[in-house]
């Protein structure tokens, strides 16, 4: 990887070690004072004492600043490659609590600078939301940028998933052509976005059609083409639009993946898991680590909170699903479903991490959940409208569920925890404040 | 007895969870005995499935794919949607499909999109950088012979409990307002009205989606389209609506109305 100019005029010297110090004392208050774990305020403090602080610490990292972006996966991408390269005797700054935006970044950052203000690691790996990746990539001049998948999210928030891949493709074009961009093949935006950059782009994707749905999910966002405009072909989708497909009006085709999928095994469990396992293995091979270094570190891989998590609480496992949006929660619901287990916990909140629309949940597949059976409980601040998806989930009157409804969160988790069989897991399918939450009551500890 | 659902565009016009009202529709149908088909109205169809059905539901759509459905409805079957609610043929229509029955949408970026013209009402995108209208939303219906049947259903005056997220803006001509907003933004922010009730069509920005919690608008589409179909009074039997009841008095708390007043007055 390049190396960066890493000169910084004096007055900015001078402004950068107040920031850092200022923000490393907020960082010890808060923590110290048990208000939580500071992954954003430090950040937004010392960035308006430094308007240009992401880039005079980004520009310190040595080896190269990684960025991931997308709407599912981040979080968990980011820390294989992290584990990976850390197993390589590399030193990281890693957003880890999955604070994404600006100062989420900044803080990340600042956790690995000394008092002065001078970044002493190897990597930067930042997850990034997708909607600040054009405002982000100036400051950071990443070396490599993963692209996972463009689905539906907080809508709330976001525009649409077609503007999105456009103010990409425009922002990641401003780079240098040194730029390493690792794009999803089977997401048809995202090969579409590879194929237009004058960078060198990689792609990762899956070629395992036995691992085909049976149909298109309701809950897809891009079937058509992105270049035409006219319908897609699919061969076979593996969830939501993600597949193989080509467009018989243009010619448009997915691009061809760096590896073959079916020679990797993955982390963790989950179709949407070996996407995320394929896109850091790619990302390690181009920073140019060692195969037994990348399965080793595969194999030993352990969930981030919240993500395929599994828990020992009074004896009994469970399992967190973050279930955030409605292609998430299908696939997390495919995982409840291929177990044998019966109960399940669904936490639907309605804050600004998780969206205030929750109309998305109409979109979820939910009849997959509800015909096989079993105790379903449902909570968070929005428990009547996901009460209602699953009362509207069922054909007929004769319910084949038992639905629980339980406004408060502890007793929720309580009833949850007593419905579960020692020999089973409780699935818990929360939104993301919701999966703090749930963490913070299960673990006895609060993530801020 | 059976009933058609007539679908607009499902996989372009079903971006916030319109899905619900479909699915509401449809359990509600089923669950009271009656066979329920589900068609999709889109670019596969023709006049004739147009024709056919007893109910229709359409919902929003991100503006690339609004042009492609206004593209496809054209001619014939642009004419048979407007037969089909001038004949008085209930439906409701969220957010995009409003606009599309309407004169025009001007979108933030791009060209106007011609609508249907059924609806006396325009719709207009304020530009990128306005505010989206987002958040909770509460109303009272007050299109006059719509409130007179749902407070004949319920035996109260009829409140409907929904989300609204939109960025366009919809000005009402001479078509009656769906309601008066309570609580949110409703059609503009500015006059107070929300959506808009021509024949049996109810044109809304609440989404959530809005039948699911208002289980009597669901029950009165029902009973419009037999009625319609069958020439004959109905009944429907009752159903548990204890979850949407609650959904709604949360909200009511939540949004601190009172719901004394607003459910028993």
């Amino acid at each position: 990887m390049k190396k960066k100019s890493k000169f910084i005029p004096i007055i900015n010297r001078i402004k950068l070690y107040l920031a850092v110090s200022i923000a490393k004392t907020i960082t010890f208050l808060v923590r110290s004072l048990g208000f939580g774990a500071a992954s954003v305020l430090p950040g937004a403090i010392a960035r308006r004492i430094e308007p240009k602080l992401l880039q005079f610490l980004s520009q310190q990292v040595k080896k190269g600043v990684i960025l991931i972006a997308g709407t599912n996966g981040k979080t968990t991408t980011a820390l294989l490659l992290c584990t990976i390269l850390e197993n390589k005797g590399f030193k990281i700054a890693h957003n880890s609590t999955g604070a994404n935006l600006e100062n989420g970044l900044a803080t990340a950052l600042i956790e690995n600078t000394n008092l002065m203000g001078y970044l002493n690691v190897d990597y930067a790996i930042l997850e990034v939301d997708e909607n600040i990746v054009p405002k982000v990539l100036q400051p950071l001049q990443p070396n490599l940028i993963i692209c996972l998948n463009l689905f539906r999210d907080q809508l709330d928030r976001y525009g649409e998933v077609d503007t999105i891949s456009k103010k990409w493709t425009r922002a990641i074009s401003t780079l240098p052509r040194e730029t390493v961009v690792i794009a999803n093949a089977d997401d048809p935006t995202l090969s579409y976005l590879g194929q237009q950059l004058h960078q060198r782009v990689l792609f990762f994707g899956l070629s395992e059609p036995e691992n085909y749905l049976d149909s298109i999910p309701h809950a897809v966002d891009s079937i058509y083409c992105p270049r035409c405009g006219d319908p897609l072909d699919y061969q076979g989708v593996y969830l939501s639009h993600l597949g193989d497909f080509t467009c018989p009006s243009c010619g448009f085709n997915k691009s061809q993946p760096l590896l073959l999928s079916g020679e990797w095994s993955q982390i963790l469990v989950g179709l949407y898991n070996k996407y995320n396992t394929l896109a850091a293995v790619t990302a390690a091979q181009e920073l140019g680590i060692d195969e037994p270094t990348i399965k080793n570190s595969i194999d030993n891989f352990q969930a981030a909170f919240g993500r395929a998590e599994d828990l020992l609480v009074s004896g009994k496992k469970v399992r967190i699903l973050l279930s955030k949006n409605p292609v998430g929660t299908n696939e997390t619901i495919r995982v409840v479903t291929q177990s044998q287990d019966k109960t399940t916990l669904l936490v639907l909140n309605d804050r600004i991490p998780d969206g205030t629309d929750v109309s998305w949940i109409w979109d979820v597949d939910t009849e997959k959940l509800v015909e096989r059976g079993g105790t379903l409980i449902v909570s968070g601040d929005r428990l009547y409208d996901m009460a209602l998806r699953l009362r509207y989930s069922q054909s007929s009157l004769d319910s084949k569920i038992r639905l629980i409804v339980e406004e408060d969160l502890q007793q929720a988790i309580k009833i949850a925890l007593e419905n579960t069989p020692h020999h089973e897991t409780l699935h818990i399918l929360p939104t993301y404040s919701a999966m703090l939450e749930v963490r913070g009551i299960l673990t006895g500890r609060k993530i801020l | 007895m059976e009933i058609i659902i007539g679908w607009l565009y499902p996989k372009l016009m079903s971006t916030y969870g319109d899905r619900g009202n479909v699915i509401t529709l449809q359990r509600r149908s089923q669950w009271r005995g009656y066979n329920v088909t589900v068609l999709p109205l889109d670019q596969n169809s023709t006049p004739q499935d147009i024709k056919s059905v007893d109910v229709i539901v359409g919902g929003g759509a991100q503006d690339r794919q609004q042009e492609i459905v206004m593209r496809d409805l054209q001619g014939a079957k642009a004419e048979a949607i407007k037969d089909k609610i001038e004949q008085g043929t209930p439906g409701v229509f969220t957010c995009g499909s409003p606009q599309l029955l309407g004169h025009y949408y001007e979108p933030a970026l791009g060209k106007r999109i011609q609508g249907l013209g059924i609806l006396d009402l325009v719709s207009v995108h304020p530009g990128e950088t306005s505010k989206r209208c987002i958040g909770n939303l509460v109303i009272e219906v007050t299109a006059s012979r719509l409130a007179r049947e749902l407070q004949a259903m319920t035996g109260i005056k009829p409140y409907l409990v929904g989300f609204e997220n939109h960025g366009g803006r919809t000005k009402l001509g001479t078509v009656e307002p769906l309601g008066r907003v309570v609580y949110g933004l409703g059609n503009n922010g500015e006059d107070g009205t929300e959506g808009a009730f021509y024949q049996n069509a109810i044109a809304t920005y609440s989404h959530g989606p809005l039948l699911p919690k208002n289980p009597f608008v669901a029950d009165w589409l029902i009973v419009t389209a037999l009625k319609l179909k069958y020439q004959q009074e109905f009944e429907l039997s009752p159903l548990d609506d204890t979850l949407a009841l609650q959904g709604r008095e949360s909200m009511f708390n939540r949004l601190k109305l009172t719901s004394s007043l607003v459910i028993n007055e």
